[in-house]
């Protein structure tokens, strides 16, 4: 194999890991093991949360470096887990060029869930929580309305590159303003509650464990900018769920 | 009853969480015991304990641990598991309140529910820090014991 050749395999996979949401010090390791594996003398990896640069070294051959910038990332965690699985693969069985690249492939176009059972999903994780923070059935059902049309404004603001802060702002507006609405409506007597499990739908519970999980790792640039993502996206939810509190605080009387 | 039907909330939004994430289908259903585990292991260490910082930490202590094992005995990332069972622990609802402190002109109340809703979040980060570390220790000891064979194995340069 060339050095062309393995420096692709490498950032092939290590962009599938990273845009999936994979840990930093995941992908460098991957990244690490199959380069041994498939005959580097030396491999470098630096990996942050937008970029990966890698510099492999073959016996006897001039060093080649390659950079990769990240732009959109998604949560799969089935490819981390496949490709992570194939890194460990190739350690104990070689194979060659082609099949590497056909099952690369074959992993990055594997199907997620259908987008009708994630927008259940949201609406089922709102339902939840409202049950589970103490709200009646009937509070629930508004939870339920609200986790679908989150899901439906999250989809469509990310479909317009909107920022990922201003994307949740409107995330909370959305679920308090609904729950006054049916505060005044007379369906429920406790909007808080409403409120607090329709906003468990926005937490961004793959950011924190990644961060705290980076940093323990020794990563701590990567660990750093994950763990600042998720408490801007903490307070982004909370100020788009102010909004409405103050502005409509007339209509629900606080 | 009181104490059960939590869990089982939690279960059913854990569940829901492994379909956002798009966790391996044969997973979803293990990674949604860890979401109940926790809450459970929540629910029993707060009837024993005054404290209402620790029993996050415990249950924490004990969504690592599971996530670390089923990670072993499944063979894939330990994430898959413990980010969705993190998810019913993380304090929304202290958020909520902090911010609701804060627009009501309720300052004092709004500072000292904001560090408590600190304060389980550290408890969270502890838990999964004391839990990974350890796991890695233990890892590495065991590695070191197998000697020749451990070090071959052995291609990265962290654990």
């Amino acid at each position: 194999m060339t050095v062309t050749q393995l420096s692709h395999v490498a950032m092939e996979m290590g962009v599938i890991l990273l845009s999936n949401g994979a840990e930093t010090y995941r992908v460098e390791e991957s990244m690490h093991r199959i380069c041994i594996a498939l005959g580097a003398k030396e491999a470098e990896i630096f990996v942050v949360p937008t970029t990966i640069i890698i510099s492999v070294t073959l016996e006897g051959e001039v060093p080649l470096t390659r950079t990769r910038r990240i732009h959109t990332r998604q949560i799969d965690l089935t490819k981390v887990s496949e490709i992570n699985h194939l890194s460990r693969h190739i350690c104990y069985e070689p194979t060659n060029y082609k099949d590497l690249l056909s099952e690369i492939s074959r992993i990055d176009t594997i199907p997620s869930y259908p987008y009708y059972l994630h927008v259940l999903a949201f609406a089922f994780i709102s339902q939840m929580f409202t049950l589970f923070f103490g709200g009646s059935f009937i509070d629930s059902c508004v939870g339920f309305i609200i986790g679908v049309g989150i899901k439906l404004q999250m989809d469509t603001m990310r479909r317009f590159q909107v920022n990922v802060f201003f994307t949740h702002i409107v995330g909370g507006l959305i679920a308090s303003t609904v729950s006054v609405i049916a505060l005044r409506l007379g369906l429920t007597t406790n909007m808080d509650t409403i409120i607090i499990g329709s906003i468990m739908t926005l937490v961004p519970g793959l950011a924190i464990t990644n961060s705290i999980r980076d940093i323990i790792a020794g990563d701590y640039l990567s660990g750093l900018a994950k763990g600042v993502e998720a408490l801007l996206i903490g307070a982004a939810i909370a100020a788009g769920v102010a909004v409405p509190l103050s502005l409509l605080r007339p209509f629900w009387g606080g | 009853m009181n104490y059960i039907t939590p869990c089982i909330y939690a279960f059913g939004a854990s569940l829901a969480f492994a379909i956002v994430f798009n966790i391996p289908r044969n997973k979803l259903l293990l990674a949604a015991l860890g979401g109940m585990l926790g809450q459970l292991i929540y629910v029993i260490f707060q009837l024993l304990i005054s404290n209402d910082v620790l029993p996050y930490l415990m249950a924490t202590i004990a969504i690592s641990l599971y996530a670390e094992v089923l990670a072993r005995l499944t063979k894939s990332p330990t994430t898959i598991y413990l980010a969705v069972a993190l998810i019913p622990l993380v304090p929304g609802g202290g958020i909520y309140y902090t911010m609701l402190y804060f627009i009501n002109g309720e300052i004092d109340l709004g500072i000292s529910t904001g560090i408590h809703t600190l304060l389980i979040s550290g408890a969270l980060a502890v838990g999964i820090i004391m839990v990974s570390s350890t796991v890695n220790l233990v890892r590495k000891v065991m590695l070191k014991g197998r000697s020749k064979i451990g070090k071959k194995l052995k291609y990265g340069k962290k654990t």
